[in-house]
């Protein structure tokens, strides 16, 4: 009995190691690169309260492409639904409070709200017209950027988003950690401990035997997108606060760029999800992404944006072509480990 | 029940198109040759004429097709407002605008389509392939005029004597060369010793020459170098300005940052952390970083346009210096355009192109860009008829309207 | 057989030639529709005409060339930054050593080359090809970007001279490389064991591998079809505009997407697809473009017209997909 509780808890030490690893190796290459070439990687406090608001920004643009692509439904819209609910929330709240105190509060309440409606507006496409979800979020995302655009004439939302109390938002890392601690709790509880979460997950795993056992797939779906627009709606907020604009002039996809970059997080993060939570393995991925992207910032004068594009990508790659070879890997090694004994014996 | 509401939307779906393609079919059923010879832009009253220095000067009604690769700038926007709010109410001419152009083939085809629409010239803010531009209106016999900067010298030689390239009226790349190194000399002028400098969207042309221009200001080599071409081609090379390359004791470049991205907000931070004397860009910072750098009282320049923004801006905030256009500064081009089309072409003394580069104009406190910014609005723009009217016409000589592109005042 | 089973089977037949003849329909349609605005307004018609031949030649010509990809079921998002990669090789190639058939030569080896080593990075490390095709995508927009933005200097891009491909800029010529590339496509698609097995594969992958049909020699294949339409859509863009610029061929990537559907295939692919869809869906895409361009003015019209777009595009899905619906949602 307590070899069993002994070996459960070596077990979880080990898995908690092994999910540690990999933001552990990030924070050790990227510090040393810096520290040899005398730079830091977060060298002050602002850059910390950035690199918070940052690492926030991605778990939940990971999270909001895990949710439906881990069922098999692409969404390009995340980009424009992110662009759209913090325009609608700007613009409602500069006609109510003109800016002043209070802004940042209710632009993300209803950005939050805006981005959920978005989301399910999206989800009831897809479910009304049963085609595939990638193609609805292609039209989705037509649909979004043109009325943003038609919106904003496609300027710059600067007026509605520049003030002290949205600048109080992105000076402090605090209401960023509120907003990762609150996200993660409410995913965690939602995906692991709720009936949605149990059907999304029968789901997920078998689409028709889910739904021949009785599981309600459509409100299962429209949930998913609801939450996934939710999430974008404060990416939306949080980008909103961090670049002091909106930009209303995206057209012909040119939004979909930022489901790209939350490809790399979503594959790491799945991965350390193993060992852990899937959730948590999220806001880990998204820690190594943002020590990558403020790395990048402090080395800006030598790796420009196209060196930075080339290194993301190859890091995918490697990622990928390591994740999809684990076990040939492992087999190998342990060959060679193998024969290299039978050698020492001889 | 699905399925009816499958119909529902299905039914929905069709007549949001049927509404939006008769709605928009609704307002404008007029064939073009009709309103060419009818109505030509907003001047309804008399279409056919335009008044002008006192006299009756009779112009021939005409659309003129315009390439835009920025569609929703405050520059690009308040340029457009002058055409199609001022121009063509006093002139009987017809503004067709083409969508965001991004490279040579979309303004080819933007070029035909205009042709195709009875465009009689083109007045071009697009420069992905100008000498292809100018090729594409030959073919098409389109009146061609480049009113936002300029073609490459040998560019230019080859295609200047032709006789649908009417003119190009804006910042050369020598302008943009010393638009930069003004704004470097200013705050060296005022003191500043550790500048950050934002390269905005090198390699973008533009942006390099004025890049190259500020450090030629403050008194800094690059590479080694002072001469302009070689330092704009070494920041060509390095696709930026490496700060390792920057030499020279008047004053310290201390920070560098460059794009629009993910790593940006730290960047910029890192460059207000730098605590320099002032925040040198060569565009863009008034849209992306006003707010930060107020908050952090880090005076700063641009530059941009004469807009409400930017002088909100200098009024309350750390804007302390901006080079910019105003609205109606693209008025010469389309009084060359006009005379082109009215069969008196003002060309240069061995026949070629009008090649007139147009200066920035600096305001560096409120009044000065009040000179600008109010006195260039809306019904009373600084090119208005009357100083346009000088410009226009068989009478006018080249030196005159030179001298108004210089100086309108 | 039962008058109610008759009734479903006419009633599922009705479906399936609506869902077959409802993209060439369309196309009719707008066609008519784009001839009516044209008309209407007072635009010449021969212009307008030769303006849509022009910009749907390139989209028509590697969305054919992807189709070969997404009917295995597979996806390629990194086209059109191929073709920009092609141009610019080709355009370098020519500026080394002046050159045409070297030029043209290069712009063919590096599309079937960049296409090449998406399926082999995918096959051969077993990773999902969409996302290597992601990762391509960023590689050869940045690599194209430093070569074109550090060798066009102040021009902003680099190019050819403008006569050197001149003579070629004919729709007829055009029409030719057109014909010629998409009627090998065509027969291999419809005519050889190639396509077959590649649609086998799309439908059911597990089948396929169980009847002896190996996958990766057909993904190979299939990617290398896609190359050559990106050798060709880059070739095709220089005859029509002798530059390149950052911005070229940005659009194709996603355009490729929203063409093929538009023309009738489904994006599982399998079974159900059709070699001839980019060519109908890249028309019709152009023809509803312009159409509402031409309809809807002012800037606000960008914005207009590209929702009313969608919402076709979306409606002509639904119709076309009518066929193939399941019992659970569609993934």
């Amino acid at each position: 009995m307590q070899n069993s509780k002994r070996e459960r808890r070596k077990h979880k030490f080990s898995a908690l190691i092994r999910a540690l690893f990999i933001p552990f190796l990030f924070a050790a290459v990227l510090s040393l690169i810096s520290a040899a070439n005398g730079k830091a990687m977060i060298p002050n406090r602002s850059a910390f309260h950035n690199f918070v608001i940052y690492t926030a920004i991605v778990m939940l643009t990971t999270m909001a492409l895990s949710i439906n692509l881990n069922s098999g439904r692409f969404d390009f819209s995340l980009g424009a639904m992110a662009l759209f609910s913090s325009l609608i929330a700007a613009k409602l709240t500069y006609a109510v409070l003109g800016g002043g105190p209070g802004s940042a509060v209710m632009i993300f309440v209803l950005s939050l709200a805006a981005g959920a409606c978005l989301g399910l507006i999206s989800g009831l496409i897809y479910v009304l017209l049963r085609i595939p979800p990638i193609i609805t979020s292609l039209g989705v995302t037509l649909i979004y950027e043109g009325a943003i655009y038609t919106i904003t004439g496609g300027r710059y939302v600067m007026e509605e988003v520049q003030n002290a109390s949205m600048a109080a938002f992105s000076a402090h890392a605090v209401y960023a950690l509120i907003i990762i601690a609150a996200v993660l709790g409410l995913m965690i509880y939602l995906f692991n401990y709720t009936v949605f979460g149990f059907n999304y997950r029968a789901l997920k795993e078998g689409q028709k035997v889910a739904v021949h056992t009785g599981i309600k797939e459509i409100p299962n779906a429209l949930a998913c997108y609801a939450i996934s627009g939710g999430l974008m709606g404060m990416v939306g907020f949080m980008n909103a606060a961090r670049n002091t604009n909106i930009n209303g002039g995206n057209l012909n996809f040119s939004s979909v760029g930022i489901m790209f970059t939350a490809f790399l997080p979503m594959f790491i993060g799945s991965y350390i999800g193993r060992f852990i939570n899937t959730e948590i393995g999220f806001f880990l991925a998204a820690l190594c992404m943002s020590m990558l992207n403020s790395c990048f910032a402090a080395f800006s004068n030598q790796i420009n944006a196209s060196a930075q594009a080339i290194i993301n990508a190859l890091l995918l790659l490697l990622f990928l072509i390591y994740l999809s070879n684990e076990n040939l890997l492992r087999n190998v090694l342990q060959n060679t480990a193998g024969k290299r004994k039978a050698a020492d014996h001889d | 029940m699905k399925k009816n509401l499958r119909n529902i939307l299905s039914i929905a779906l069709s007549c949001t198109l049927l509404i939006g393609a008769l709605a928009s079919c609704g307002g404008n059923g007029e064939p073009s040759a009709e309103k060419n010879q009818n109505v030509s832009g907003k001047n309804k009253e008399n279409p056919a004429t335009a008044e002008g220095g006192g006299e009756d000067r009779a112009f021939e009604a005409f659309k003129t097709g315009v390439l835009v690769a920025d569609v929703s700038g405050e520059e690009a926007l308040a340029f457009r407002d002058y055409y199609e709010n001022y121009i063509a109410e006093q002139y009987p001419i017809e503004f067709l605008y083409s969508e965001q152009l991004e490279d040579a083939a979309s303004e080819r085809s933007a070029i035909e389509k205009f042709a195709a629409q009875g465009c009689k010239a083109i007045i071009s803010f697009s420069g992905s392939d100008r000498a292809r531009q100018i090729e594409s209106c030959e073919e098409n016999k389109l009146y061609y005029a480049v009113a936002s900067g300029m073609l490459d010298d040998k560019q230019y030689e080859e295609h200047k004597d032709s006789p649908y390239f009417v003119a190009q009226i804006g910042p050369s790349m020598e302008t943009e060369y010393n638009a930069g190194r003004e704004m470097g000399k200013y705050f060296l002028e005022q003191g500043a010793e550790k500048i950050a400098l934002y390269g905005a969207f090198i390699p973008n042309p533009m942006h390099v020459y004025r890049a190259a221009g500020v450090l030629s200001g403050l008194g800094l080599s690059y590479g080694g170098s002072d001469d302009k071409d070689a330092v704009a081609g070494q920041i060509f090379q390095d696709q930026g300005i490496k700060l390792e390359k920057v030499s020279g004791d008047q004053a310290e470049l201390a920070a560098y940052f460059q794009g629009y991205g993910d790593t940006t907000t730290d960047e910029l931070n890192a460059a207000i952390q730098a605590e320099p004397d002032a925040f040198i860009s060569v565009g863009m910072a008034t849209t992306f970083f006003t707010q930060q750098l107020n908050t952090s009282a880090v005076p700063f320049s641009d530059i941009d346009s004469f807009t409400s923004g930017n002088r909100k801006a200098m009024e309350e905030g750390e804007l302390t210096y901006l080079a910019g256009k105003y609205s109606s500064s693209v008025g010469p081009v389309i009084a060359a355009v006009i005379n082109a089309v009215n069969g008196h072409p003002l060309r240069n003394e061995d026949g070629s192109a009008l090649s007139v580069s147009q200066d920035y104009q600096v305001a560096s406190d409120l009044e000065s860009f009040d000179r600008y910014f109010k006195a260039d609005r809306g019904s009373s723009p600084i090119y208005d008829k009357n100083l346009l009217d000088q410009m226009i016409g068989q009478d006018t000589d080249l030196e005159t309207f030179t001298k108004l592109v210089h100086n309108p005042a | 057989m039962s008058r109610k089973e008759n009734t479903i089977r006419k009633s599922y037949r009705r479906r399936k030639i609506l869902s077959r003849f409802m993209p060439l329909l369309a196309l009719l349609l707008l066609f008519l529709s784009f001839l009516l605005a044209v008309e209407k307004k007072g635009y010449r018609t021969d212009l307008y005409l030769k303006i849509i031949f022009n910009e749907t030649a390139v989209l028509a010509v590697v969305a054919t060339g992807a189709i070969f990809i997404f009917t295995l079921g597979s996806f390629d998002i990194s086209l059109g930054a191929a073709t920009l990669f092609s141009a610019t090789l080709g355009i370098l190639t020519y500026m080394e050593s002046q050159s045409v058939f070297l030029m043209i030569f290069v712009i063919f080896i590096s599309g079937i080359l960049c296409s090449l080593t998406s399926s082999l990075l995918a096959s051969f490390f077993r990773i999902p090809a969409f996302v290597t095709t992601v990762a391509m995508m960023s590689v050869l927009t940045a690599v194209s970007t430093q070569i074109i933005t550090s060798r066009g200097g102040a021009l902003g891009g680099i190019s050819i001279p403008s006569g050197l491909l001149k003579p070629l800029d004919t729709p007829y010529f055009k029409l030719l490389l057109m014909a010629l590339y998409i009627g090998i496509a065509v027969f291999i698609f419809n005519f050889t064991k190639i396509g077959r097995r590649q649609k086998f594969i799309g439908a059911n992958p597990l089948c396929a591998k169980l009847t002896g049909i190996r996958a990766s020699r057909y993904t190979i294949i299939a990617f290398a079809m896609a190359g050559l339409g990106v050798g060709l859509g880059a070739f095709l863009t220089l005859i029509y505009t002798p530059s390149v610029t950052s911005g070229t061929a940005g659009s194709i990537g996603m355009n490729i997407i929203v063409a093929i559907v538009f023309g009738g295939m489904p994006i599982s692919g399998g079974a159900d697809s059709k070699i001839y869809a980019a060519l109908i869906g890249g028309f019709s895409y152009t023809l509803l473009n312009n159409t509402l361009k031409i309809l809807i003015e002012g800037n606000a019209g960008y914005g207009i017209s590209q929702m009313v777009s969608a919402l076709f595009f979306l409606l002509l899905v639904f119709i076309t997909s009518m066929n193939y619906r399941s019992e659970q949602l569609p993934r």
